[in-house]
């Protein structure tokens, strides 16, 4: 097709690829697809366009919360029980020399 | 608990409310980052970055608008700055091509049917990884933004601190070059 004939439609197209084209003011634009299967074909590849990097999505391979509160240094101590009286924790240890 | 008391008990110090937030956004975050970085690898380098800006900048959060608007922003940052260290591309100017120009005619030809997501092979995915890295990096985050993620142009544009226009004016040239670049693949 050419392309100046076109082009203002073509620039239209991308302005309005995401809406709904039934509104009145989609009204020139959707007769002009009706008519124009260049066009019409502009549309749809457009619209894929959008559509394919939609739908191409990545999942993670696991939770990152442990690594971003260690480097944080906001890691949740350890629950680490000790006895009662042990010795290293209370300073009567006995040295033994 | 929901977000509001969860930053609320962060701000004040409370490391698994923090924790909590990372895990319900982590996700969001991390596919965000893809869409701009398209390396998993850097994808988590700037997850990681963004959670820790978010932690020590949580206070300035005002809470005026969502806490998920406020993680993009700083998503949005983390991927430019990451960009601006590591890239070498050019920087290329999308405004000053007119992606019709030299064109009389136009070859319009038929996509056909386009896989849906579940069926995305590796091929189709490395074309549109290719595509979408040869766009400049702001006008990649605008697209990503916008028809991706599904922000209203005002939304791109406060967060970008970009006019309307300006949001406008990338996003249909991001589409258009885009569309170029994967007519090659659909037509072949």
């Amino acid at each position: 097709m050419k392309l100046v004939d076109h082009k203002k439609y073509l620039l239209e197209i991308c302005e309005k690829v995401d809406r709904d084209l039934t509104s009145p003011t989609c009204r020139k634009l959707r007769e002009h697809l009706s008519q124009c299967p260049d066009c019409a074909a502009y549309y749809d590849s457009l619209k894929k366009t959008i559509v394919l990097y939609r739908d191409y999505d990545v999942e993670m391979k696991g939770s990152r919360v442990k690594e971003i509160l260690a480097q944080l240094d906001l890691e949740e101590p350890l629950h680490i029980t000790l006895p009662a009286k042990h010795p290293d924790l209370h300073g009567d240890k006995k040295r033994t020399r | 608990m929901d977000d509001a008391k969860l930053i609320e008990a962060a701000k004040s110090g409370d490391k698994k409310a923090f924790g909590q937030l990372v895990k319900q956004y982590e996700q969001m975050v991390y596919s965000f980052s893809f869409k701009i970085c398209r390396d998993k690898q850097k994808a988590d380098e700037v997850l990681q970055e963004t959670f820790i800006n978010a932690y020590r900048g949580l206070k300035s959060f005002s809470g005026n608008s969502k806490f998920s608007t406020w993680l993009y922003r700083i998503v949005t940052n983390n991927c430019l700055m990451m960009h601006r260290k590591k890239s070498h591309e050019p920087v290329v100017s999308l405004e000053e091509t007119d992606l019709f120009k030299g064109t009389e005619e136009l070859q319009v030809a038929h996509w056909g049917e386009t896989p849906h997501d579940a069926v995305l092979n590796k091929e189709l995915k490395d074309v549109l990884d290719a595509a979408i890295q040869k766009l400049p990096v702001d006008y990649r985050i605008v697209f990503v933004m916008r028809d991706v993620e599904g922000f209203s142009t005002e939304e791109v544009g406060k967060s970008l601190k970009l006019s309307v226009p300006a949001v406008k004016s990338r996003l249909h040239r991001a589409r258009l070059f885009l569309r170029n670049e994967l007519n090659e693949y659909f037509t072949k």
